[in-house]
C-alpha cells in the first residue's frame, strides 16, 4: 500500500477510508510507525496523521523488517502494527515496552478486553480482532431450502446439494494457496477436531488422528472447489464470491465489507455469514481467533514512547471507528457491528470459543512445515499419512536448527 | 599497463564488488558451516488476548530466549560441518528412495524437485530462446526498412517490461477463467483448469521465460546481421549455395561467439529464475533452487528464519552454476591464452 | 538497402516472403497480446477488468452502465489529437534535439520526451474532456458512449496514492545507478580490456560467477548491517553515522555493485573492439593512460556506453528484491510499491490499480525504447557484445 502523506481532503476513496479525522492536539514530537498495509492500518493511521509530525509506514515486508528495525538502537520506529502471530519475535527480543503506566495516562478509552497482558504487563493494544468464518449466498440457500451450515458435515451436504443444482461454478471456495494460507486451513481444521501441533517437549503431535481427520476432510471439501485451489488466496476467493461463481465459504471476516461493495459485486446483499462450522460434534469452531494491535518499542526514549503512546490513543478513536465502521471487526468504542460481521461475532462468542492463534517459536516453524509440505498431499503425490510424516520431519529439522529441540 | 595504473582503473570497480558481493558471500559460506542458535529457557507464561467482548487468558509453557545485560538475545554459534547440506540435501531419503526402488519419490524432497525443475526449465527454453530470436532477427533483417523500426520497437517489448508485471500478464490470460483458457475450452470442449495441473503450470512458466528473453536474443542477432561480411555472402551465392546453407555455413558461424555470449546469459538467468514461481503462483507445484533460498529465508510469523539451510542451498546453487558455466568458459580460456 | 541494390539471387520467392512475413507478424501478435491486455484492463471497472469474456474486457459494458465510456466522437478527436501530436513532436521537436556531443543530445532527447508526456497527458486528461463534455451532448446517438473506460484507476493511482512519490524515487535510484555504474564500470571495462595479465582474466571469470549468484542470497545478508549501520558505523564516524536502511544512496551502491560483472563484461569487450593502435599512438605523443583515455577513448565510447547503460537503467528500474527490502516506505520506488497491491489483503479495485500503475511504470520504457531503439542496435553492432 501507499502511504498517504497528506490526508488529501475531498479525495473520494471507494472505500470507507472517508473524511479525515480530526485530531485533538498538536502533535510536536516526530514520529514513525511500520504496520501492515490493509484497510483498518489505513484508517488508524491516517486518524494518528491528522495530529501532524507522524510519518506511517504501511509495508508488505514489515514481517521481515520489524524484529530488526524494532532491535536497532534508537529504533527506527516508535510504533509497531503487529498481530498475535507477528508479535512473538518482539516479545522474544524484548524490544517493546511495558505499557501499563501508558494506559493509566492516556487509556482512559480503552476497554480491558483491548488490553494484550504477557505475565500480567500490558504489551500492546488490541484495535480489531479477525477470523475465518461461514459465508455463504443467502439467495441460493434460501432457493434450495438450505440452512446455514452448522458444521462441516452440514458444508458437505449443502455443497452436494447445490453442485446438483448447477447454479454455481463451484459450490465451495477456500484459501487454500499453498504455503501460508494452505498451512492456516489446516490449522483451523486441526484445532476444530481436537488436535495438539507439538508437545511439552516441543515434539510435533500433527501425525495424529485429528491429522488424518484433518486431510480427510480438506480432501472431502477439495472435489466441490475450483481444481485450482492451490493458487486461491483471501483475495481470489472473495473475487470468485463477488462474481458469483461460487456459493460458501469459510473466509477472513475483514473480508466481509467486499461483498456489498457495488462497485466490484455482482452479489450485493446476497451474501449472509453465520459462524464457523465445527469439525466435530460438541467441539469448538473450526477456526482461530486473531487480534491486531499496537506497540511501543522499548529503545526509545520516555519522551518519545509518551508521545507516541499519546498518538496511538488518537488512531484508535470512536470518530476513526464511525468513519470506517466496515474497515474491519473493531474493539474500539463505537463500533455497529453490521451483517456481515454476525458470523464472526458468532464465532467468536460461540461456547466452546475457538483458540486464539497460538503465537510461539514452535508454531511459526509448524506452519511453515505445514505449507510447504501438505501442497504434495493435494496434488495426490503422498498419502495423508506420509505427508504428516514428512511435516513432522520438516519440523523437526526447522526445530533443530532453531535450537528448539 | 603497468600494475598500479591497472589498480587505478579497475580499483573501485573491483572494491564495490568485493563489499557487496564477496563479502556477504563469505558469510554464507561461513554460515553454511555453522549454526547460530539463541539460548532458550522453558517459561510459563500467561497470556491474555481479547475476544470480542470478552479476553481469554491462557497459561502455556513457552520456549523464550534469555536476553543478556544489555538486552540483546544470547546466543551459541557452533560449527556443524555439512550437517546443514545434509539437511537440505536429505540424502536418507534418497537412499531410501533408491532401495526402495520408488525413484519417483527422489522428487518429493524440496532440494531435488527444485534441482529437477530448475535444470529442465534452463536447459529446454536455451534452444527456444536461441531459435526464437535468430528466427526473429533473420526474418526482421528481411522485413521493409519502412516497418523495421516499429517492428524492433514491439519486439523488444517483452524485454524491457518489469519481470513479475510481465509474468502476471500471462497469468492472467491463463488462470481462473482467463480468456485464453476460455478460447481454448471453447475449442476443445472440455474444462480447463491450468493452474492445477503442474506440466501445465511448467510450460506456461517456460513459455514466459522464452517470451521474456528472446527479445534480447533477437536485438543481439540482429546487430550481429549488420556485420555479416556481403563479399562472403555473395562469394556464397556465386557457389551456388542454398539459402538454407548460407545460413548454415556463412551466418550461423559468423554470430557464433553472440550464440555463446547469449547462451553463458541465458544459462546464469535462468537457473536463478525466482520470478516465475512469484508470478505465476507455482509454489505446489515447482519451485526453483533460488525461490528454494528466498522462502528459507523468509521468516514466519514467530520471526523464525533457517539462515543456516538457506546458506548450505544458496552455496549447493552456485555450485550448480559453476558447473554449467565450465564449459562455455573453457572457450573463454582457450580466447586468452591465445589472444 | 532499396530492393534494387539486392543482388537477384538474394530477392526471395514469394513463398518464403509470404511465410517470413506471417512468422513476423504471430510474433508481433504474441508478443504485444499480454501487453495489450493489460492496458485494456487497466481502462475498466474491476468486474469488467477480470471477466471471463474477452469482449466484456474490450468494451466494458459495466464500466459503460456506470456512466464512464467514449462516444465515437470521443474516439475520433482522441485518435485524431494522439496522431496530431506524433506529428508535432517529429516536426518540432525532433529538430531541436540536434545537439553537439552524444550527451547533449541524449539530454536533450529526456527533455523532449518529458514535453511530450506532459502535453499528451495535459491534452488528453483536461483540454479534450473540457471540449468535447458540450459537444457530445449536442452530437446525439454520436456522441452516445459505446466503448466502456474510465481513467478512476489511474488517479487512484497517482493523485490519491501519491504514486508520483515513488516515481521520483524510482528515477533517483535509477539515475544514480547508471550514472555510477557507468562512471566506475567504464574505467574497469577500459583497463581490463588493455590488460592481458591473468589477473584481468581471474577478475573478469571471478565477476562472472558473480552475476550468476542468486540475488537473495545476498539481499538477506545486507539487511541488520543496514538497519544497524549506525550503531556499527558509529566508532569510525561518530555522532553522524547514518543508518543505511531506507537510504537511496546505500541502495545505488548495493545495485551497482549487483551490476558490475555485466557492466564491465559488455564494455570490456566493447573497448576490446577500439583499435589499441589508438591509444597507442595518443601514448607516444606522450599522454598518460588517463590522458589517452579521457582525450582518445572517450569521444569514441558513446554508443557503446549507451547500450550498457541501458541495460544498467533495466535493472535498476525493475529491481525488486533490493529496493523492497532496503528502502523504506517514503523512498519505495515503483516495482516494490505495485507489489504491494497484491498483499495478503487486498480488494479487487486494488487490483485494477495496481494493473494501472503496472501500465504507468511500464510506459516510460516505452518512451525510452522508442527514443535509444537505433542506439540499442548500434551499440551493439559496434561491438558491445563479442562474446
Amino acid at each position: 500500500m501507499f502511504i498517504k502523506k497528506i490526508a488529501l481532503a475531498g479525495a473520494v476513496s471507494l472505500f470507507a477510508s472517508g473524511a479525515a479525522v480530526a485530531c485533538s492536539y498538536e502533535n510536536t514530537v516526530p514520529l514513525k510507525s511500520l504496520t501492515a498495509g490493509f484497510e483498518a492500518w489505513k484508517a488508524v493511521t491516517d486518524a494518528m496523521a491528522a495530529c501532524g509530525n507522524f510519518e506511517p509506514e504501511l509495508d508488505q515486508e514489515f514481517r521481515t523488517k520489524q524484529p530488526a528495525a524494532f532491535a536497532a538502537n534508537p529504533s527506527l520506529y516508535h510504533i509497531g502494527g503487529v498481530s498475535n502471530g507477528t508479535v512473538t519475535p518482539l516479545l522474544n527480543e524484548g524490544t517493546i515496552r511495558p505499557l501499563d503506566d501508558l494506559v493509566a495516562k492516556y487509556g482512559q478509552n480503552l476497554s480491558p478486553n483491548q488490553l494484550i497482558r504477557v505475565d500480567g504487563q500490558i504489551m500492546a493494544i488490541a484495535m480489531m480482532v479477525n477470523t475465518q468464518h461461514m459465508m455463504y449466498r443467502s439467495d441460493i440457500f434460501a432457493d434450495l431450502g438450505l440452512e446455514a451450515p452448522a458444521t462441516y458435515d452440514d458444508v458437505l451436504a449443502a455443497a452436494e446439494a447445490i453442485k446438483d443444482a448447477g447454479v454455481v461454478d463451484y459450490p465451495l471456495g477456500a484459501t487454500m494457496k499453498s504455503g501460508w494460507n494452505l498451512a492456516q486451513d489446516f490449522n483451523n481444521m486441526f484445532l476444530g477436531f481436537g488436535g495438539t501441533f507439538y508437545g511439552d517437549d516441543s515434539m510435533p503431535m500433527v501425525n495424529s488422528e485429528a491429522g488424518i481427520n484433518t486431510l480427510e476432510m480438506m480432501q472431502k471439501l477439495a472435489v466441490y472447489m475450483d481444481p485450482e485451489f492451490l493458487v486461491s488466496d483471501s483475495t481470489y476467493v472473495q473475487q470468485q464470491f463477488q462474481q458469483g461463481k461460487i456459493a460458501m465459504a469459510n473466509l477472513w471476516a475483514s473480508r466481509g465489507g467486499a461483498m456489498n461493495d457495488a462497485a466490484e459485486s455482482s452479489v450485493v446483499g446476497k451474501v449472509g455469514s453465520s459462524a464457523a462450522p465445527l469439525a466435530m460434534a460438541g467441539g469448538a469452531p473450526a477456526t482461530t481467533l486473531w487480534w491486531d494491535g499496537l506497540v511501543i518499542a522499548a529503545n526509545i526514549s520516555d519522551e518519545e514512547a509518551d508521545a507516541a503512546f499519546r498518538l496511538a490513543m488518537e488512531g484508535l478513536t470512536t470518530d476513526m471507528v464511525q468513519a470506517n465502521n466496515d474497515a474491519a471487526i473493531w474493539l474500539v468504542n463505537g463500533y455497529q457491528p453490521s451483517d456481515m460481521a454476525a458470523g464472526a461475532i458468532a464465532t467468536a462468542t460461540a461456547a466452546p470459543a475457538p483458540a486464539p492463534y497460538p503465537s510461539t517459536s514452535q508454531m511459526g516453524l509448524m506452519h511453515t512445515a505445514l505449507g510447504n509440505v501438505l501442497p504434495a498431499f493435494f496434488t495426490g503425490e503422498m498419502s495423508a499419512e506420509d505427508a504428516l510424516a514428512a511435516v513432522e520431519d520438516a519440523y523437526k529439522t526447522a526445530a533443530e536448527e532453531a535450537g528448539l529441540l | 599497463m603497468k600494475p598500479k595504473v591497472f589498480a587505478m582503473f579497475v580499483g573501485p570497480s573491483v572494491f564495490l564488488m568485493l563489499l557487496f558481493i564477496a563479502a556477504p558471500l563469505i558469510s554464507v559460506l561461513v554460515n553454511s558451516f555453522q549454526v547460530t542458535q539463541p539460548i532458550v529457557e522453558v517459561v510459563e507464561v500467561e497470556t491474555c488476548t481479547p475476544g470480542f467482548l470478552t479476553q481469554t487468558c491462557v497459561t502455556e509453557v513457552k520456549t523464550v530466549p534469555i536476553l543478556d545485560d544489555f538486552g540483546k538475545i544470547q546466543t551459541t554459534t557452533k560449527w556443524v560441518g555439512l550437517q546443514s547440506y545434509a539437511n537440505v540435501l536429505e540424502l536418507d531419503r534418497v537412499g531410501e528412495a533408491i532401495s526402495s526402488g520408488a525413484w519417483g519419490n527422489i522428487l518429493q524432497i524440496d532440494f531435488w524437485k527444485a534441482l529437477r525443475f530448475t535444470l529442465t526449465f534452463t536447459l529446454i527454453t536455451l534452444p527456444f530462446v536461441l531459435g526464437l530470436g535468430l528466427a526473429i532477427a533473420v526474418v526482421v533483417n528481411n522485413a521493409t526498412k519502412a516497418v523495421k523500426g516499429p517492428v524492433i520497437f514491439v519486439s523488444l517489448l517483452p524485454f524491457i517490461i518489469t519481470p513479475v508485471i510481465g509474468a502476471l500478464s500471462i497469468r492472467w490470460l491463463f488462470y481462473g477463467d482467463g480468456i485464453v483458457t476460455v478460447w481454448l475450452e471453447a475449442l476443445f470442449m472440455t474444462d480447463i483448469s491450468v493452474a492445477a495441473n503442474g506440466w501445465a503450470v511448467e510450460f506456461l512458466m517456460m513459455f514466459y521465460r522464452v517470451w521474456h528473453v528472446a527479445p534480447f536474443a533477437f536485438v543481439i542477432f540482429y546487430a550481429g546481421l549488420q556485420t555479416v561480411n556481403q563479399d562472403t555472402l555473395e562469394s556464397a551465392i556465386i557457389d551456388g549455395a542454398s539459402r538454407w546453407d548460407r545460413l548454415r555455413y556463412v551466418i550461423v558461424p559468423h554470430l557464433m561467439p553472440l550464440i555463446i555470449f547469449i547462451t553463458l546469459i541465458h544459462l546464469m538467468d535462468a537457473y536463478r529464475a525466482f520470478e516465475e514461481v512469484v508470478g505465476f503462483s507455482s509454489q505446489s507445484q515447482r519451485i526453483t533452487l533460488q525461490w528454494l533460498t528466498y522462502d528459507l529465508l523468509q521468516p514466519d510469523d514467530a520471526g523464525n528464519r533457517a539462515i543456516s539451510r538457506a546458506s548450505a542451498s544458496a552455496m549447493l546453487t552456485m555450485i550448480g552454476i559453476v558447473l554449467i558455466l565450465i564449459l562455455p568458459l573453457r572457450r573463454t580460456w582457450r580466447d586468452h591464452k591465445g589472444g | 538497402m532499396s530492393d534494387a541494390a539486392i543482388p537477384r539471387a538474394m530477392r526471395q520467392p514469394f513463398g518464403l516472403k509470404l511465410a517470413s512475413n506471417l512468422f513476423l507478424i504471430f510474433w508481433l501478435l504474441l508478443a504485444a497480446f499480454p501487453l495489450f491486455w493489460v492496458l485494456a484492463m487497466s481502462f475498466k471497472s474491476p468486474v469488467d477488468a477480470f471477466s471471463s469474456s474477452a469482449a466484456e474486457v474490450i468494451f466494458g459494458p459495466e464500466t459503460l452502465a456506470k456512466g464512464d465510456g467514449l462516444s465515437l466522437i470521443d474516439m475520433a478527436l482522441g485518435i485524431a489529437f494522439i496522431w496530431l501530436s506524433i506529428k508535432a513532436a517529429v516536426k518540432w521537436l525532433m529538430p531541436m534535439a540536434a545537439g553537439v556531443g552524444t550527451l547533449q543530445r541524449v539530454f536533450s532527447w529526456l527533455v523532449i520526451c518529458a514535453g511530450f508526456a506532459v502535453m499528451v497527458i495535459v491534452g488528453l486528461f483536461v483540454v479534450l474532456p473540457w471540449i468535447l463534455a458540450p459537444l457530445n451532448a449536442l452530437a446525439g446517438p454520436l456522441g452516445t458512449p459505446i466503448l466502456g473506460l474510465t481513467t478512476e484507476h489511474y488517479y487512484a493511482v497517482w493523485v490519491e496514492n501519491a504514486f508520483w512519490q515513488n516515481f521520483n524515487n524510482s528515477l533517483l535510484v535509477t539515475a544514480g545507478v547508471v550514472t555510477v555504474s557507468l562512471t566506475v564500470g567504464t574505467l574497469a571495462g577500459y583497463g581490463l580490456a588493455r590488460s592481458g595479465s591473468n589477473l584481468a582474466f581471474w577478475i573478469l571469470i571471478v565477476a562472472l560467477v558473480f552475476r550468476a549468484l542468486p540475488h537473495s542470497v545476498l539481499v538477506a545478508g545486507y539487511l541488520p548491517f543496514f538497519i544497524n549501520s549506525a550503531e556499527w558505523l558509529r566508532p569510525i564516524l561518530g555522532e553522524n553515522a547514518p543508518t543505511l536502511y531506507g537510504q537511496p544512496l546505500a541502495v545505488i551502491a548495493v545495485l551497482v555493485s549487483i551490476n558490475q560483472p555485466f557492466t564491465i563484461w559488455m564494455l570490456r569487450s566493447f573497448f576490446q573492439s577500439i583499435p589499441e593502435e589508438l591509444d597507442e599512438s595518443a601514448r607516444v605523443d606522450g599522454c598518460t593512460h588517463f590522458q589517452a583515455f579521457r582525450w582518445v577513448i572517450m569521444p569514441v565510447m558513446w554508443p557503446g556506453v549507451i547500450t550498457t547503460g541501458l541495460f544498467s537503467f533495466l535493472l535498476a528500474y525493475n529491481d525488486f528484491l533490493v529496493t523492497s527490502l532496503l528502502l523504506d516506505a517514503s523512498n519505495q520506488t515503483m516495482v516494490p510499491a505495485i507489489a504491494g497491491y497484491f498483499n495478503r489483503e487486498t480488494t479487487t479495485t486494488d487490483q485494477v490499480e495496481a494493473v494501472a500503475a503496472a501500465v504507468s511504470i511500464t510506459a516510460p520504457l516505452f518512451l525510452l525504447v522508442m527514443v535509444f531503439q537505433r542506439q540499442i542496435v548500434s551499440g551493439l553492432t559496434a561491438g558491445a557484445v563479442k562474446g
